[in-house]
């Protein structure tokens, strides 16, 4: 199994965002880095944020929980989300499941 | 992504279930509002602890928004409670649920439990009200207000609202004159069928009402509360109208305590002796 890191995890995120932006919107250009916002880089809306959970979830499990994650967080804090974060968040599940 | 097919249209839904197979204590389904809402103003702010707490959460996008179908006509209110109650039929939902709405979302959703009083086990409605005589011209006329601005030019509009309130409130504001361009729904929900006061006061389960401190309809708690046998009003101070997504956490504690209460008449009857 191959270990997980922010590189590879930056990779599946990058393959979820760019079949959902082609599916949503027709766009298949778009370069994703660690500090692309969903909401200003990508133009997502909170509804494909929902597909996104759908996503993770169906690639990852119960161990990864997007819904649990954005619901700890403020309004404004959703808005400026950065893939980078959401890429560490899903390191630290991963881990955490890994050793629980 | 779950479409379900009502056998009039296709419907976005979403349910987020206990985890780790714990028992479901109870049902919910949340409506959200019109225009620039979806049912993601539920999937990152209550449906988690909701679910958390033992509920079965039911989330859908009513008909045009979100990922749901976008038929030309039936944008009435009746239209939507049809939608509603075909969703749940659908889905084998027909027990006694516990309805929450948003906004317009909370006038569907008390539609359906004065359509349905045996199917309804509580109301909460979040900056919401019942369709009465009065609602159907005021929600008009706020239509009628910002679809005319929008319409009239709607670049000059768009660049307003990015400049003062956003580059998000301007991307839905956009999407908002789309759905209205689409659609009948600016013509359709002014044209509502409305309840009388004795359909309102049909609904004799518990009733939550939360408002936002500096929204309008703050205004409504206390005729809410003498219409209604069983209602409670909470007003959240410091918010208007998007008290849900900005105050989630105090106004998804509100609902739970009363669901929770709701569920269990039993045991607070005994309690209470």
């Amino acid at each position: 199994m191959t270990p997980t890191t922010e590189d590879t995890v930056l990779a599946d995120l990058t393959g979820m965002l760019t079949a959902l932006l082609e599916d949503e919107y027709g766009v298949d250009d778009v370069e994703i880095t660690m500090t692309t916002t969903f909401n200003r880089d990508l133009e997502l809306e909170s509804i494909d944020l929902v597909t996104l959970a759908g996503l993770l979830q169906e690639h990852y499990g119960t161990k990864v929980n997007f819904a649990e994650f954005l619901a700890g967080m403020e309004f404004d804090e959703i808005i400026e989300l950065t893939v980078g974060r959401l890429v560490e968040y899903v390191v630290q599940s991963l881990k955490a499941a890994e050793a629980g | 992504m779950a479409m379900v097919d009502t056998g009039q249209l296709r419907l976005h839904v979403q349910r987020m279930s206990p985890p780790d197979g714990r028992p479901v204590t109870a049902t919910a389904v949340l409506v959200h509002g019109l225009l620039t809402d979806s049912l993601a103003s539920y999937y990152f702010t209550l449906a988690p602890p909701f679910a958390l707490a033992g509920i079965d959460v039911v989330m859908y996008d009513l008909r045009g928004h979100g990922r749901s179908a976008r038929p030309a006509t039936g944008y009435t209110l009746d239209d939507n409670i049809d939608d509603l109650e075909a969703l749940l039929d659908r889905l084998d939902v027909t027990g006694p649920v516990h309805l929450v709405g948003n906004s317009y979302g909370g006038t569907v959703a008390f539609g359906y439990a004065a359509r349905h009083p045996e199917r309804a086990a509580s109301v909460s409605l979040i900056e919401s009200e019942p369709a009465t005589d009065a609602w159907a011209p005021k929600l008009g006329n706020i239509l009628d207000r910002v679809l005319h601005e929008l319409a009239h030019n709607e670049d000059d509009a768009i660049a307003w609202i990015s400049a003062n309130r956003g580059h998000n409130t301007a991307r839905l504001a956009r999407g908002a004159a789309k759905l209205a361009r689409e659609t009948s729904l600016s013509q359709d929900i002014p044209a509502s069928g409305v309840l009388t006061e004795n359909q309102i006061r049909a609904v004799r389960c518990p009733v939550l009402g939360v408002y936002g401190g500096d929204s309008d309809l703050a205004l409504l708690a206390p005729w809410l509360q003498s219409v209604l046998p069983d209602c409670r009003t909470v007003v959240v101070p410091g918010h208007e109208h998007s008290v849900l997504v900005e105050a989630a956490g105090t106004v998804g504690g509100h609902i739970l305590s009363l669901i929770q209460e709701a569920s269990a008449p039993e045991a607070v009857e005994v309690a209470v002796r």
